[in-house]
C-alpha cells in the first residue's frame, strides 16, 4: 500500500531581507496509514516547519525550495492555496498547533467557529446539520457538549485543546498533524489530551497522527513510529521502542539519555550531559549536522553528508553506521 | 538590536526616510537660511505686498517685509517653541508617570488623578485664558505654557509601561543585586522605553508647533520675534489670503505643514521599526 | 527534648493575598500557610504545576514580594521584620541569592553581559579593587564552565539560552550566597543542555555547601537532584518526602494522581 504521506527529498528555507534560515535540509519521510509517528527535536531544528509543510501550509517568507509532498500520490506542493484550502486542509490533512488561543476565533462561540469551518468545506450544510454534527461528535469523544455555547476563553487550556483537537477532526481528516500539542499543559491535563488523540485514532476517526513534541517520554506513550530531527534534517526513524531503547545514531542516543523521568532506571543511570549547542540554521555546518557536539566524530563526518543507511526496519543517517558519501 | 542594525532598519523604512529628509531640510534652511539671506524681517522700508521679485524671492508682505526673511526667522523661532514645550512635557510626564508608577499606592492615586484633570482641561481654552493674564508674552513663555498642558497622556503612557516592565525578571535581577528603585528606573526601565520616548517628543514637538500656530492665528500667542503662527496672525489680520498674496500665505502652510507632517511620519516609522507586529506581511 | 540547630532557612505558616479587580474585588489566595526549612548543604525541591503558589513562595523568600502573614527566618533572622537598615539588606543579598527561570528576560537588552556582574560589585568587601572583583568574576565563569573571554563584552542576544542560565549562576555564586533560590531555572532549555545545568547545582552543594530552594513543575528533575521534595498544589504544601520514597508510595491524592499522569520512559500507561 503507498504511503499516506510523503516527503520527497524537501527543504524549506525562511527567506527574509535579513538573511536564510535553513529549517528544513533534505528531508525525505514517509507516513503509513495507521501509524503515529512522533518528530521529536530540540527547539530551533525545524519541526514546526516540517508540520507546515507537511500540509503545505508554505506561504512567504518560508518556501519550498525542492522537493515534493504527496497525499495519496498527489502533489501537494502543485496545488495553489485556495485548492489546498478548500479540498485538503481539514478534509484529508488537519493541524493542532501548540497555542490554540491564536487558532480560535476569541469574539465566536465554539459553535459558530465549528460552522464556519465545516462550511469552506460543505458549503450545502445548513447550520443545524453542521451543530449535530459537532453535537454527536463531541458526545463521541466524551467532551461536554455545553462547550458549543462557550465562547474560548471561557474553556480551561485543557479543554481548548481537546475542542480545537474535536474541530480538526471533525471531517474525518486521514490525517491529523499535532504540533506540540501539550507543551504549554500541565501533565494531567497532557494526559487528558493524549488520551483523546488516542481516541481519535482508535475509533479510526483518523487514519495516522504526526506527533510532534521536544517530549520523548510523551511520544513514548503514545507513537508507534518515531523521528529524531536535528537541524533541519532527520537523523534516525524506526520503530518506537527500538529506538528508544538501542538507539543507533549519537544523537539519539545523547538525547534519550538527557531525559530526566522520575524512574530509577533513569536515576542510575546518571546524567549525561551533550556539549555545546545546536547549529545555527542561518548558517548549517558542511557535513554531518552532529559532527560537532558528536563524541564520536570523525573527519569524515565533519566533511561529508551521511547518506540514509538502512538497518532492520530502521533508517539512521551517520557514517558510523555506515552511511557513505553521495 | 544593535545599533548598526536599528540604523539600516530606520534606512529601509520610507516614512522614515521621507519625514527625517524633509525636517532635516527644514531645519536646516531655517538654521542655515538667516546667515545666507541677512535681511531683517523686521524692516518695514520696503515697498508693500510687492509679489516675488529678484530682491525680494518671497515678495513682500502688506506692511512691506521681506517674506522670506519671515519665514526664515518663522521656520527656527517655531522650531525652538516646539522643542521647548517638547522637553518641558516630555520632562513632566516622564516623572509624573514613572514616580506614579514606582511609588504606587496613595502617591501613584493622587498624580493620576492629577494627571486626569489636565487631560480632561479644555487644553486650548486654558492656554488662552493664561495666555491673556499676561501683557507682553515671549516665546519662551508660550512654549513653556504649550508644555505644562500637553504632558498627561505621556504620564498615563509612561507609568502603564512602568508598571509593565517593572515585573520583568531583569529588574528582579537588579533588585536581587540591591540596586534601588532610582536606579533601576534611569537604567533598567527608561532605556527600554528610549524609542517611546522618542516617537513621544517627535509627537510632542509636532503638536506644540502647531498649537502656537494656533494661538498666535487668534493673537495670543507671542507678542515679539517671529514665528510661524506670528506670521498667520499677520495673514489673517490683513486678509491676505483674499488680497491675493498668495506669496506670502503658501510658503508659510507648506512650511508649517512640511513640519509637522514629517515629524509624525517619523514617529509611525518609529512605531513600526520597535514595534514588529504593526509590519506588513 | 533535644535542642535541634536552627536551619539554614525556616518558613513558617506563610500567606499570600492578591485582591484584584478594581470594582469587584476578588481575593486570591497564592499562598496559604505554607511551612518549611532548608538545611545547610541540601536541595530541597519544591514541585508544582502552573499557579500553585511556587513562584510567589519564591519571591517572597528572595524579598521581592511582601507577605500576607506568617514569617521567613534566614539563620534566625525575620526577613521581612528584622532587616531594616541598608547594610542589612545588602547582608541579606550576600546570604540569598537567585535564578529565574527564563535566561532570555533575566538580561536587560540593552547591557552587555558584563553589567550583571558589576551591579553585585556593591556586595562584594569595600577594601576590594576592580581587579580583584573582575579576578572573582572569572573564577566564577569558569567555575560554571563557561571561558570568561567568550562570554563578557558580549551582548545577551549573542550566547546561548544554556549559557545565559549559566552566566546568572555565576552571577549569584560571585558573591557566595549561603542559599541560592533557582526558579525553573532549566525550564526553558533544551534537554540536551538541562543536564549541564542541574550536574553544576549538584557540584555546587557538594562543594560548596550551598543550599538550594530548586522550584519545579517537573517531578523528573526534582526527583533526580533533590535531597528532599515538597509538593504544593493550589498554595498549600501537601506532600514532603525523601524523592525516592515520594515517588514510590505517595499519599496524598493530588501527589498520586501527578505521579500517574508523568509520561515516562519505561513504563508505558496501561489506560490509554
Amino acid at each position: 500500500m503507498p504511503p499516506l504521506l510523503k516527503l520527497d527529498d524537501v527543504y524549506a528555507q525562511y527567506i527574509t531581507r535579513y538573511g536564510t534560515v535553513y529549517a528544513v535540509n533534505g528531508v525525505s519521510l514517509e507516513i503509513g496509514e495507521g501509524e503515529i509517528l512522533g518528530i521529536v527535536g530540540e527547539s530551533g531544528c525545524g519541526k514546526s516547519t516540517l508540520a507546515r509543510v507537511m500540509m503545505m501550509n508554505v506561504k512567504p517568507p518560508l518556501h519550498l525550495v525542492r522537493g515534493r509532498v504527496l497525499l495519496q500520490g498527489v502533489e501537494l506542493n502543485r496545488l495553489p492555496r485556495d485548492r489546498l484550502k478548500r479540498e485538503v486542509w481539514g478534509k484529508q490533512v488537519s493541524l493542532v498547533p501548540q497555542s490554540v488561543m491564536n487558532a480560535l476565533n476569541p469574539t465566536m462561540r465554539v459553535r459558530d467557529i465549528i460552522r464556519d469551518f465545516v462550511k469552506v468545506h460543505n458549503p450545502e450544510l445548513d447550520d443545524d446539520e453542521v451543530y449535530s454534527m459537532a453535537r454527536d461528535r463531541f458526545e463521541e469523544l466524551g467532551l461536554d457538549i455545553r462547550a458549543l455555547d462557550l465562547y474560548p476563553f471561557e474553556l480551561s487550556g485543557g479543554m481548548r485543546q481537546r475542542v480545537a483537537i474535536a474541530i480538526a477532526t471533525l471531517l474525518n481528516p486521514k490525517l491529523l498533524i499535532a504540533d506540540e500539542p501539550t507543551s504549554a499543559l500541565d501533565v494531567s491535563t497532557q494526559k487528558v489530551v493524549l488520551k483523546l488523540l488516542k481516541r481519535l485514532w482508535n475509533e479510526g476517526i483518523v487514519k495516522s497522527i504526526v506527533f510532534i513534541t521536544h517530549d520523548i517520554a510523551v511520544v513514548r506513550q503514545i507513537a508507534t513510529r518515531i523521528a529524531v530531527m536535528y537541524a533541519g534534517k532527520i537523523v534516525e526513524v524506526g520503530p518506537l521502542e527500538e529506538v528508544i531503547f538501542k538507539p543507533l545514531h549519537p544523537y539519539t542516543e545523547l538525547l534519550i539519555s538527557s531525559i530526566l523521568t522520575p524512574e530509577p532506571e533513569v536515576k542510575k543511570r546518571g546524567l549525561v550531559e551533550i556539549r555545546g549547542a545546536p547549529p545555527d540554521l542561518r548558517t548549517p555546518p558542511r557535513g554531518c549536522p552532529f559532527a560537532e557536539r558528536c563524541p564520536y566524530a570523525t573527519d569524515r563526518c565533519r566533511r561529508e553528508e551521511p547518506r540514509p543507511v538502512v538497518i532492520g526496519s530502521r533508517l539512521i543517517y551517520c557514517h558510523l553506521r555506515g552511511g557513505g558519501a553521495a | 538590536m544593535r545599533f548598526p542594525r536599528i540604523v539600516s532598519e530606520l534606512l529601509a523604512n520610507k516614512k522614515f526616510v521621507t519625514g527625517i529628509s524633509v525636517f532635516l531640510a527644514v531645519l536646516i534652511i531655517g538654521a542655515v537660511g538667516p546667515l545666507l539671506y541677512p535681511v531683517d524681517p523686521e524692516d518695514m522700508s520696503f515697498p508693500s505686498s510687492m509679489p516675488p521679485c529678484p530682491e525680494h524671492p518671497l515678495g513682500t508682505d502688506y506692511v512691506g517685509r521681506d517674506v522670506l526673511a519671515q519665514l526664515l526667522r518663522g521656520i527656527l523661532s517655531s522650531l525652538y517653541v516646539g522643542f521647548l514645550a517638547g522637553v518641558v512635557a516630555l520632562a513632566i510626564g516622564v516623572l509624573v508617570g514613572a514616580v506614579a508608577a514606582m511609588r504606587g499606592g496613595v502617591v501613584d492615586e493622587g498624580l493620576m488623578a492629577f494627571t486626569n484633570a489636565v487631560l480632561l482641561m479644555p487644553t486650548t481654552l486654558v492656554l488662552i485664558l493664561i495666555a491673556a493674564l499676561f501683557k507682553t508674552r515671549s516665546i519662551e513663555l508660550v512654549a513653556l505654557l504649550i508644555g505644562i498642558t500637553s504632558w498627561p497622556w505621556l504620564a498615563r503612557v509612561v507609568r502603564g509601561e512602568f508598571l509593565s516592565l517593572k515585573e520583568r525578571d531583569f529588574v528582579y535581577m537588579s533588585l536581587l543585586a540591591g540596586d534601588r528603585w532610582l536606579s533601576i528606573s534611569l537604567f533598567d526601565l527608561l532605556p527600554n522605553m528610549a524609542t517611546y520616548i522618542a516617537m513621544s517628543f517627535a509627537e510632542l514637538v509636532a503638536g506644540a508647533i502647531l498649537q502656537e500656530a494656533g494661538i498666535s492665528f487668534i493673537g495670543l500667542g507671542p507678542t515679539e520675534g517671529v514665528t510661524l503662527g506670528r506670521i498667520f496672525f499677520w495673514i489673517q489680520t490683513n486678509n491676505a489670503v483674499i488680497r491675493g498674496l498668495w506669496w506670502w500665505w503658501l510658503p508659510t502652510t507648506v512650511v508649517i505643514v512640511a513640519i509637522a507632517a514629517s515629524l509624525v511620519l517619523v514617529s509611525i516609522s518609529l512605531d513600526e521599526v520597535f514595534n514588529p507586529r504593526l509590519r506588513g506581511g | 527534648m533535644v535542642e535541634l540547630p536552627e536551619p539554614l532557612l525556616r518558613v513558617e505558616n506563610l500567606s499570600k493575598v492578591f485582591v484584584v479587580g478594581l470594582f469587584t474585588r476578588r481575593r486570591i489566595d497564592a499562598v496559604k500557610g505554607v511551612s518549611f526549612t532548608i538545611g545547610r548543604r541540601e536541595i530541597v525541591s519544591l514541585v508544582g504545576e502552573s499557579g500553585s503558589g511556587k513562584t510567589t513562595t519564591a519571591k517572597i523568600i528572595l524579598r521581592l514580594e511582601k507577605p500576607t502573614s506568617g514569617r521567613v527566618l534566614f539563620e534566625g533572622r525575620d526577613v521581612w521584620r528584622d532587616l531594616r537598615s541598608r547594610e542589612d539588606i545588602l547582608w541579606y543579598r550576600r546570604s540569598v541569592q537567585g535564578v529565574m527561570q527564563d535566561p532570555y528576560g533575566a538580561f536587560n537588552p540593552f547591557y552587555r553581559v558584563d553589567r550583571v556582574f558589576k551591579q553585585m560589585f556593591k556586595l562584594l568587601p569595600k577594601d576590594m579593587d576592580d581587579e580583584e572583583r573582575w579576578g572573582l568574576v572569572e573564577k566564577a565563569l569558569i567555575e560554571v564552565g563557561l571561558n570568561p573571554r567568550y562570554v563578557l563584552g558580549k551582548y545577551p542576544h549573542e550566547l546561548s539560552g544554556g549559557e545565559r542560565q549559566r552566566v546568572m549562576i555565576a552571577r549569584a555564586l560571585l558573591v557566595e550566597p549561603k542559599l541560592l533560590i533557582a526558579d525553573e531555572p532549566v525550564s526553558m532549555l533544551d534537554a540536551t543542555l538541562r543536564s549541564g545545568i542541574l550536574k553544576l547545582l549538584m557540584k555546587l552543594r557538594d562543594e560548596r555547601g550551598l543550599s538550594i530552594l530548586f522550584i519545579t513543575h517537573d517531578m523528573g528533575l526534582a526527583y533526580y537532584v533533590s535531597d528532599r521534595i515538597l509538593v504544593m498544589y493550589r498554595g498549600e504544601l501537601v506532600e514532603e518526602g525523601h524523592p525516592d520514597e515520594l515517588i514510590e508510595s505517595p499519599r496524598h491524592p493530588y501527589t498520586k494522581r501527578l505521579i500517574s499522569d508523568i509520561p515516562l520512559l519505561y513504563r508505558k500507561w496501561s489506560d490509554i
